[in-house]
């Protein structure tokens, strides 16, 4: 019975539901509040993700004529349970996940996949031209993110192997964790620094923040994938993207900056969320504020040679062993 | 206690559409401006949204030309419901120096509800914040009409 209770806790409020919903609108408000004042401009308010969350849940919703019902309602919440389940697997307290597997990193891989997923068979089911042209961007930007991405994660599997698991790689985020604990995080380990570089930028594409939001170009394809979304699936959407923003950041700190602990909780927590808010501004803020955005084959050819290359250099290094 | 939240971030956070009806450009660079760091709109939560699927407030500019009636109707049909219509600059109201071309089929309120207006060719960026605003609550109200 408590072990239940336990587990609901765990997917309602900490590390899932609630305090993901919280996160993403204090990480997103930051950005918006940061991207403006670079801009010398005031800004919205904190809250303003919540604002249009909960404007968007009280518009009509129309469904085009040539929408696939079913999976024009179901993709957004399918969509966002994926991304709230990788909350899950993530151990950002303590080095405890609230769920834990063999080969978790490999499963939240699989989750963040169907999360852009999600979106792409949203935006095929509202049977629009400008959603197409955005599904088949979208698809893009997933090729061109995923390479670094998956090169980031073998990298990092190889640094933490460890003899006895008798395994040829590590892919559990707890035993990544535990060997930060040991020798430290992983950033202070000089052939992963490249690495680190490329999931750097892989976190804004992967969110679709503004220099890569090749999908959601609203002054070219009408809001691209989003264009026929409008009422409670969209405020869903606008959401999954705000929580997109925590799950990122936090992946990177528990890749490269975990293994920490002070041993108290509380502290832990906010170390957690002020590393999460300083990962915002650098990989989300900065670029948003400095770049147009880019053009489709830009961003492919970018993530394919530069930084699919850093992550490249990271692997070779860490299979020579040093 | 939901549906109150609801009704307060109605007026927090419009989503603007614009539509061009024929206009000659100097109002749609006035809303533009409206939205640059000196008037900076997105601190009442504005944004320029691309589809009208998400707009709040259409913003109209232009005399309604043959060529763009249909197109205007049909953006306005496809907007959910609560939804503000914003008259930009003196043609739409009246048709300006082009009333009685053989070309325009105005005014706006000829075809839909039109529900703050802003004169002036072209009206003052202060002016245009101002009637946003004022769209703002009246977005407030149609939702509260809306529920009952």
């Amino acid at each position: 019975m408590t072990a239940l209770l336990w587990n609901l806790f765990y997917v309602l409020i900490f590390p899932g539901l609630f305090f993901c919903i919280l996160m993403g609108i204090l990480l997103s408000g930051l950005d918006r509040i940061w991207v403006a004042r670079m801009q010398r401009r005031v800004g919205p308010p904190l809250l303003q993700g919540w604002y249009d969350f909960l404007k968007c849940c009280g518009k009509e919703t129309i469904v085009p004529r040539h929408a696939k019902k079913a999976v024009y309602f179901a993709a957004p919440v399918v969509g966002f349970a994926a991304l709230i389940t990788i909350a899950l697997f993530l151990p950002v307290v303590g080095g405890k996940p609230a769920f834990s597997g063999t080969a978790d990193l490999v499963v939240i891989l699989y989750l963040l996949t169907l999360v852009s997923v999600c979106m792409i068979v949203g935006a095929a089911a509202s049977g629009s031209p400008f959603a197409g042209v955005g599904l088949s961007r979208e698809m893009v930007a997933m090729i061109s993110y995923e390479l670094p991405f998956v090169l980031v994660i073998l990298a990092i599997s190889k640094v933490t192997l460890t003899a006895d698991s008798g395994l040829p790689m590590t892919f559990s985020l707890q035993a990544i964790w535990d060997y930060q604990t040991v020798n430290g995080p992983l950033i202070a380990h000089w052939s992963l620094i490249p690495a680190a570089i490329a999931l750097l930028f892989v976190i804004p594409c992967e969110v679709g923040m503004h220099p890569f939001d090749i999908a959601e170009a609203e002054t070219e394809i009408c809001e691209g994938t989003l264009s026929e979304y409008s009422g409670p699936p969209l405020a869903v959407f606008r959401l999954t993207h705000m929580v997109k923003m925590y799950i990122m950041t936090a992946l990177f700190y528990v890749l490269f900056l975990g293994g920490i602990s002070t041993g108290i909780v509380a502290v832990d927590v906010v170390i957690f969320i002020l590393v999460c808010v300083l990962l915002t501004f650098i990989t989300m803020s900065l670029p948003h504020a400095a770049c147009a955005r880019f053009k489709v084959e830009q961003v492919f050819q970018f993530y394919w040679t530069f930084v699919a290359g850093l992550a490249l250099i990271s692997l070779i290094l860490v299979w020579l062993g040093l | 206690m939901f549906e109150k939240l609801i009704d307060n971030s109605m007026a927090k956070s419009p989503w603007i559409f614009h539509v061009n009806a024929g206009s000659c450009n100097g109002c749609d660079i006035e809303l533009v401006s409206v939205l640059t760091p000196r008037y900076d709109a997105e601190r009442f939560g504005f944004r320029l949204t691309g589809t009208p699927r998400q707009a709040d407030i259409v913003v109209v500019s232009g005399p309604i030309t043959l060529q763009t009636r249909d197109r205007l109707r049909r953006v306005l049909e496809q907007v959910p419901e609560p939804y503000v219509v914003v008259s930009l600059g003196s043609c739409p109201k009246s048709g300006n120096v082009f009333k009685g071309s053989y070309s325009i089929d105005g005014p706006l309120d000829k075809w839909t509800h039109v529900d703050v207006s802003v004169a002036g060719c072209t009206p003052k960026p202060e002016a245009i914040v101002a009637a946003l605003a004022k769209a703002t609550e009246i977005l407030k109200e149609k939702r509260k009409e809306m529920r009952k």
